[in-house]
């Protein structure tokens, strides 16, 4: 019965089925249960929290992140799904202490200075709360100064900048260096994104990761947060 | 000089919006974001607020990368000095589509409805190319009244022509700027909002400049 139940929150993640009047992305699927409604019902039969996520919201993201890769699901698609997971981890977030889960890592995200395009971002903390991250947003137009203190107050692991024109990517560089100058630089791991950016910016910047979509982000912060 | 401000209605292409929302040429959308576009295009009307505004100015001289505009105003730009320097007169544009639809966004966005806030924002970069189209469609048949063509559309962000040159677009407007503004990083609040230039002249010389065709950067966003 439990591995119905988090096999089924699995395939609705799949299906980017945040509740029960979604038709789902084949169609056809209204009036059966949603993520939500399993996630609920999962907690009513005292399943294991920590089973709930790994084996239904993560595996079904990390399937719906190969789909993506293989252009089988397009970014609506893979919306859908963070979408599913997002609503599901606001219902999961009072029981993971009490589960003794402890979040990966903490992770600021912000998009930068002169910059107010926030989407990708967004699609981003999703992906990384679904993963079992700790994030919080700084949200966009942020100066480097703003980032500086968060990084202070907040101590994070990671930092994420996104910035979506390439006159505001420069930003990202100001950002950086401002966290050295401030001597932070060495206690956070900075990941940057958006539609200019690259592996060879991120380099070029000082970066220490670059991640080309929501996907990539996250494998790298996982990556990162293994070594 | 001549200017004009109005306001107009329009409709949604809902193939460009799914274009705006990564599916290219190859790719088909689910049924349900499919209907979700529909449904959404089709009741817009009450987000978007179209406004444009333009001037017409004639181009003085072109030394270098330096463009000089009817009422001082300089352009610097190696591409864009090269799109004007065969015309006779340029049109200075701004137009948006209004801030209601990125207020819905944003809303939605943070309520976690990304797939809705996706959409709608997609619509709103398709609302504000279709009032583009309509802008240079206008510019283009004043220009023909006077036996003259159009060159393609150029806004600062393109090619080597600098985002901080918005304040010199803006500055050109003479005050009409469709309540679009500028923020310090010269971004257009609202941010589904477009400014650019057409550059008028004879069809035979202007109309064919398109400096995509000798540029290396094939993944660029704007390629034409």
């Amino acid at each position: 019965m439990a591995e119905d139940i988090i096999s089924l929150i699995r395939e609705n993640v799949i299906q980017g089925r945040v509740n029960q009047d979604d038709e789902g992305l084949d169609g056809g699927m209204v009036g059966e249960p949603g993520v939500t409604e399993l996630i609920e019902k999962a907690l009513a039969k005292r399943l294991d929290v920590r089973d709930i996520i790994n084996k239904g919201l993560t595996e079904g993201m990390n399937l719906v992140g190969q789909k993506f890769e293989n252009k089988e699901y397009y970014i609506p698609d893979m919306l859908a799904s963070a979408e599913a997971v997002g609503a599901a981890m606001k219902l999961l977030e009072p029981h993971l202490a009490q589960s003794g889960i402890k979040p990966k890592g903490k992770v600021l995200l912000a998009t930068v200075k002169g910059d107010l395009h926030d989407i990708g971002k967004n699609i981003v903390a999703i992906l990384l709360r679904g993963a079992g991250y700790t994030v919080k947003d700084l949200g966009n137009d942020t100066e480097p100064q703003s980032i500086v203190n968060a990084v202070r107050a907040e101590n994070p692991q990671f930092l994420g900048l996104s910035a979506l024109l390439t006159s505001t990517m420069v930003n990202m560089r100001d950002t950086i260096q401002a966290l050295e100058e401030s001597g932070l630089r060495d206690k956070v791991k900075v990941i940057i994104g958006g539609a200019p950016a690259s592996e060879e910016y991120a380099r070029s910047i000082g970066a220490d990761g670059y991640g080309s979509d929501g996907f990539q982000a996250l494998a790298v912060i996982e990556s990162l947060t293994s070594t | 000089m001549s200017t004009s401000s109005i306001r107009n209605e329009f409709g949604i292409d809902t193939g460009q919006v799914l274009k705006h929302m990564g599916y290219g040429t190859d790719g088909v959308p689910s049924a349900r974001i499919e209907s979700l576009v529909k449904e959404y295009a089709d009741n817009i009307s009450h987000l978007i607020e179209p406004s444009y505004s333009y001037v017409i100015r004639d181009v003085n001289a072109v030394r270098g990368s330096r463009v000089f505009i009817e009422g001082s105003i300089t352009f610097r730009s190696n591409i864009i000095a090269r799109l004007l320097e065969e015309c006779q007169k340029v049109a200075i544009f701004v137009l948006t589509v209004g801030g209601r639809l990125g207020e819905v966004v944003r809303q939605l966005s943070g309520d976690g409805l990304m797939v809705q806030a996706a959409v709608l924002d997609a619509i709103g970069s398709d609302a504000a190319e279709t009032l583009a189209h309509v802008v240079q469609d206008i510019v283009a048949r004043e220009a023909e009244a006077e036996g003259l063509g159009i060159s393609l559309r150029f806004s600062p962000g393109y090619c080597d022509w600098k985002v901080s040159q918005q304040k010199t677009v803006f500055r050109a407007m003479s005050g009409d700027t469709a309540g679009v503004r500028l923020t310090s990083g010269c971004l257009m609040i609202p941010q589904k909002s477009i400014s650019g230039i057409i550059g008028i002249g004879p069809a035979d010389k202007v109309g064919s400049y398109n400096p995509c065709l000798t540029c290396n950067k094939r993944n660029c966003m704007g390629r034409r």
